[in-house]
């Protein structure tokens, strides 16, 4: 969840449960405050009637609101508020009334009142004023909520785009990150770590580079030298033997070379050095190289069955794409049986290779790994090139073995 | 023909004269950038072997200097580094033909006939020996005038045995020169020996002689028996 997102839906609930709070809460205490105000007005009712009792000696009765009579009974009873229904004729329903009852004496004579008031007006009334209460109180949450996103989003715009810079940032494009200034403290201080932190992978970065490069360029030319002089050697009328010792030895030299090379390409995904990226389609790359591939298939007798049912299109370096295949035809070629064959599917995101061959105890956890080889004379390279490749350019690739071997790669896209 | 060979390591210039004087070019040889530069600005020459990395001055530099005065050579740059960045800048300043280290000799003769050719230097596109011949223009080769057809590959072998003639020749050597560096064929020499096959067959059907040697455990020689 976004930050703001997050703050935004923090407040949200905050909000609402103290709108929900002072709602409830206001709605209690206005009905008590209403309540009171009705008992007062009940019982100064009450000091005018015995007014007029004293004044005229009349009962004042006016059903429902005022109720009086005589009595006899001389047994005092308390004062006493409750709520009674009484029966609306007019509106044919029972309707709520807070009853106020007392007994009062004037001059030796015993009078019963009762007086009430409708309850239910109270209740509207309490309603409506929880209601204002209660939308005033959203429309101040509301501004003051709008108000802070609004804040909150030119505070972070900074950042925002800070984060893009970072996520964007790419070593091997040689530029350095360029960072917003920004006028929040902690910002500052991000950036300024930031900018420090890809600083040194830079200088790490390049310092590797170059050792790299410069590891491969200084073994390379020593390895050209012993090969030029065993090759002019070769030319020579020597023992056979001899001869024989010198193209081992040549041959040597070339599996160094080769080697190196090898490692230093691994190293170079790795990297990422390849960084120029094209949309490209897979299928053109597997028909050139089966043209290219077509005198070994010959000579292996290798029977190829070729099925595009869809174009597969990757981005991807050209060079690394062209190693992509031709490392996996060459495994299939080189891993394959006399009079074999090797089955190719095209589907749309999906690429397969199976081939016959012999048994072998690998695994789809071991049979990437650098320097795991059968029966080839390679060194073992070749998958894990293929499967470097495949992570650098979010492929997914598997292996598995049914009757045959197959290699299947997909785009995750 | 006449040839600069720049190249710092020293023992690689010596090696790289040697065999180049033995197959009558005329060298000469710098070690470093300023040399190269100066022998650039005086004399004229066919082919230019460049190495790029030098200790005093990046090799790419010189080809300005190459492009301005040396109007006809040919310039196949050496490199160390088997960059394709490098090698697609290189052959934008105007080189011919780009090699990484570290390669053979027999390879490297074959690159610089190539260039030649290319360049019309040999004022001819016609290689021949005894009775066959190989038209490098149309890519035909005819046996006592009579063409025969050959695959593109075993075109592509038959012109390295002829160039590289007297030669030995080693599979690994044939298969670098025929195919792409990315294939592995570690275990795939037998290929070599079904094309040798083609050729000779094809050869004999028209009258000519088999000149290619096997020599059991070391490879290949193309030569008068």
């Amino acid at each position: 969840m976004k930050f703001l997102t997050k703050i935004n839906r923090n407040y949200l609930i905050l909000y609402f449960l103290i709108l929900a709070g002072v709602t409830i809460v206001g709605y209690y205490i206005l009905q008590a405050i209403i309540l009171r105000g009705t008992k007062e007005n009940l019982l100064s009712k009450e000091y005018l009637i015995r007014k007029q009792i004293i004044a005229t000696g009349e009962i004042p009765n006016l059903y429902p609101i005022i109720e009086g009579q005589k009595t006899n009974d001389s047994s005092i009873i308390d004062p006493l508020f409750k709520e009674i229904e009484i029966w609306n004729e007019l509106e044919k329903e029972n309707e709520v009334f807070l009853e106020y009852s007392n007994e009062i004496k004037i001059n030796d004579s015993y009078y019963l009142i009762k007086l009430r008031q409708s309850a239910f007006e109270n209740e509207d009334l309490v309603i409506v004023l929880a209601f204002t209460l209660f939308i005033l109180l959203l429309s101040a949450f509301l501004i003051s909520f709008l108000v802070t996103k609004r804040m909150n989003k030119t505070v972070w715009a900074d950042f925002e785009y800070n984060l893009q810079a970072i996520e964007t940032f790419n070593l091997s494009e040689n530029k350095n990150i360029t960072l917003l200034n920004s006028n929040t403290e902690e910002f500052e201080r991000l950036n300024r770590v930031v900018t420090n932190l890809t600083e040194k992978l830079k200088t790490d970065y390049l310092s590797l580079k170059q050792f790299t490069e410069n590891a491969s360029h200084e073994i390379q030319t020593p390895l050209t030298i012993a090969l030029i002089n065993l090759e002019e050697f070769l030319q020579l009328d020597l023992a056979p033997d001899t001869l024989k010792k010198i193209v081992i030895s040549i041959n040597a030299i070339k599996r160094l070379s080769t080697l190196n090379q090898s490692l230093t390409l691994l190293t170079k995904i790795e990297n990422k050095q390849f960084i120029s990226i094209k949309t490209l389609n897979i299928n053109d790359i597997i028909n050139y190289y089966i043209q290219e591939f077509a005198p070994l298939f010959e000579t292996k007798k290798l029977k190829i069955d070729l099925i595009i049912e869809h174009d597969f299109t990757i981005k991807i370096n050209k060079q690394l794409a062209e190693l992509l295949i031709t490392n996996l035809l060459s495994n299939a070629v080189n891993h394959n049986i006399p009079n074999g064959f090797i089955q190719i599917l095209v589907k749309k995101n999906e690429l397969k290779i199976c081939n016959t061959g012999e048994v072998n105890s690998f695994t789809e956890e071991n049979i990437f790994n650098r320097f795991v080889k059968g029966q080839s004379k390679s060194f073992g390279l070749g998958l894990a090139i293929v499967k470097k490749i495949c992570e650098t350019y979010d492929l997914e690739i598997h292996y598995f073995k049914n009757k045959l071997h197959c290699f299947t790669i997909n785009s995750k896209s | 023909m006449k040839i600069l060979i720049i190249e710092d390591e020293f023992d690689l210039l010596i090696a790289i004269n040697n065999f180049l004087v033995k197959e009558n070019f005329i060298c000469e040889l710098a070690e470093n950038f300023r040399k190269a530069d100066e022998k650039l600005s005086i004399n004229e020459y066919d082919i230019i072997l460049l190495d790029i990395n030098l200790p005093d001055g990046n090799g790419l530099a010189l080809l300005n200097t190459i492009k301005k005065r040396q109007k006809k050579a040919g310039v196949i740059i050496v490199s160390a580094k088997n960059s394709l960045d490098d090698k697609i800048r290189g052959l934008d300043l105007g080189a011919d033909d780009y090699m990484t280290k570290p390669f053979q000799l027999s390879e490297l003769n074959s690159r610089i006939k190539a260039v030649l050719r290319r360049k019309q230097f040999d004022g001819t596109n016609i290689l021949t020996f005894n009775e066959i011949s190989i038209n490098t223009d149309s890519k035909s080769v005819t046996i006592q005038g009579k063409e025969i057809t050959l695959t593109r590959k075993e075109y592509d072998l038959l012109l390295f045995f002829l160039i590289n003639k007297n030669r030995v020749l080693t599979k690994e050597a044939i298969s670098e020169h025929l195919w792409d560096d990315n294939i592995d064929l570690s275990d795939n020499f037998d290929f070599i020996y079904t094309h040798l096959n083609n050729i000779r067959r094809k050869i004999k059907l028209a009258g000519g002689t088999d000149y290619i040697k096997t020599l059991y455990g070391m490879g290949y020689k193309f030569t008068q028996r």
